[in-house]
């Protein structure tokens, strides 16, 4: 099963019609969460929006997760241990209130585990080789306990 | 080295939520934690303490002022220590809040903002105590301070 995501502050109805048709073309099942997206899967099962608790049982059943490029669904993806394809919301398409999304595609791209597409024709391409892509073991431990650590003097300072 | 401090963390929900929790979780063990999440999906689980604020963004800043009573409330009632956020606007209403009320400020910059801070971290530059990117090529190593990163 696949589990695309685009988050709860915008729809992103390019992302889930991409994913429903290849999903409906290739006979794959999906689950879609779609928040006020226009577009109505045909073939995924889909859900606006999902409790914490739903959503995290959804990524757990999934062997991929595609998503908006949002951090909040990349963090958890790879602290499953689920690959993740992720597709930027464009300023330009009115999908996002600014353009950071694609500002942080080239060092996402470089995150192992984390694949990228900036267009419909870039998501087909990695879906039509979805068994080959494999998730990351953990990354960036050591920087996020320095991190805590800096933290934590912070806080007694 | 072992007193406790009383932190206020406080984020959107998303990704911020998932980086300050992230952060947050590290810090449990030697700080207690308090909580405030404009978010009604999320159900808090253990022993977390975690107030339910109202939502705000860019797109309905009128909404600022209601989040404002309500992180001043929690702030006056639970009297923290300190305050960390990883952003955005909600972040923002409690590091002003905490200015005024002379509590500590921690803001750290979403690691989504890559090419240059986020527009709710320019709000707070100078009115945070500290201030951190998650990006070592946005410090500056003096008022923008980078010491890792949750990835």
């Amino acid at each position: 099963m696949i589990f695309v995501a685009v988050g709860t502050q915008f729809p992103f109805d390019r992302l889930i019609r991409c994913v429903d048709e290849w999903a409906l073309a290739h006979g794959v099942e999906v689950v879609a969460q779609i928040a006020a997206g226009e577009y109505l899967p045909i073939h995924a099962r889909y859900e606006r929006f999902m409790t914490t608790e739903a959503f995290n049982q959804t990524l757990k059943a999934a062997s991929l997760i595609i998503s908006h490029a949002g951090m909040g669904n990349i963090i958890t993806a790879i602290e499953s241990s689920k690959p993740i394809i992720v597709m930027n919301r464009q300023y330009e398409l009115g999908e996002h209130r600014n353009n950071h999304q694609a500002d942080g595609l080239e060092w996402m791209a470089k995150l192992p585990g984390v694949y990228t597409a900036q267009t419909c024709e870039d998501l087909n391409a990695l879906l039509d080789q979805h068994d080959s892509l494999t998730a990351s073991g953990q990354v960036g431990i050591e920087r996020r306990q320095n991190l805590i650590n800096f933290l934590d003097q912070a806080i007694r300072a | 080295m072992t007193a406790k401090c009383k932190v206020f963390a406080i984020s959107s929900p998303g990704g911020h939520w998932i980086q300050l929790t992230r952060l947050c979780a590290g810090l449990e063990a030697k700080h207690e934690i308090v909580y405030a999440l404009p978010d009604k999906l999320f159900r808090p689980k253990r022993a977390q303490k975690i107030y339910s604020v109202i939502d705000v963004s860019a797109d309905d800043k009128w909404k600022l002022i209601p989040c404002a009573f309500q992180v001043g409330y929690i702030l006056l009632k639970e009297r923290p220590q300190v305050i960390l956020s990883t952003g955005a606007a909600p972040g923002v209403v409690a590091i002003v809040l905490g200015k005024l009320l002379r509590i500590r400020t921690i803001w750290v910059d979403s690691i989504a903002n890559v090419q240059k801070i986020s527009r709710s971290g320019e709000l707070v530059k100078n009115c945070a105590d500290v201030f951190l990117t998650q990006w070592e090529h946005l410090s500056d190593q003096q008022q923008i301070l980078f010491k890792g990163s949750v990835l």
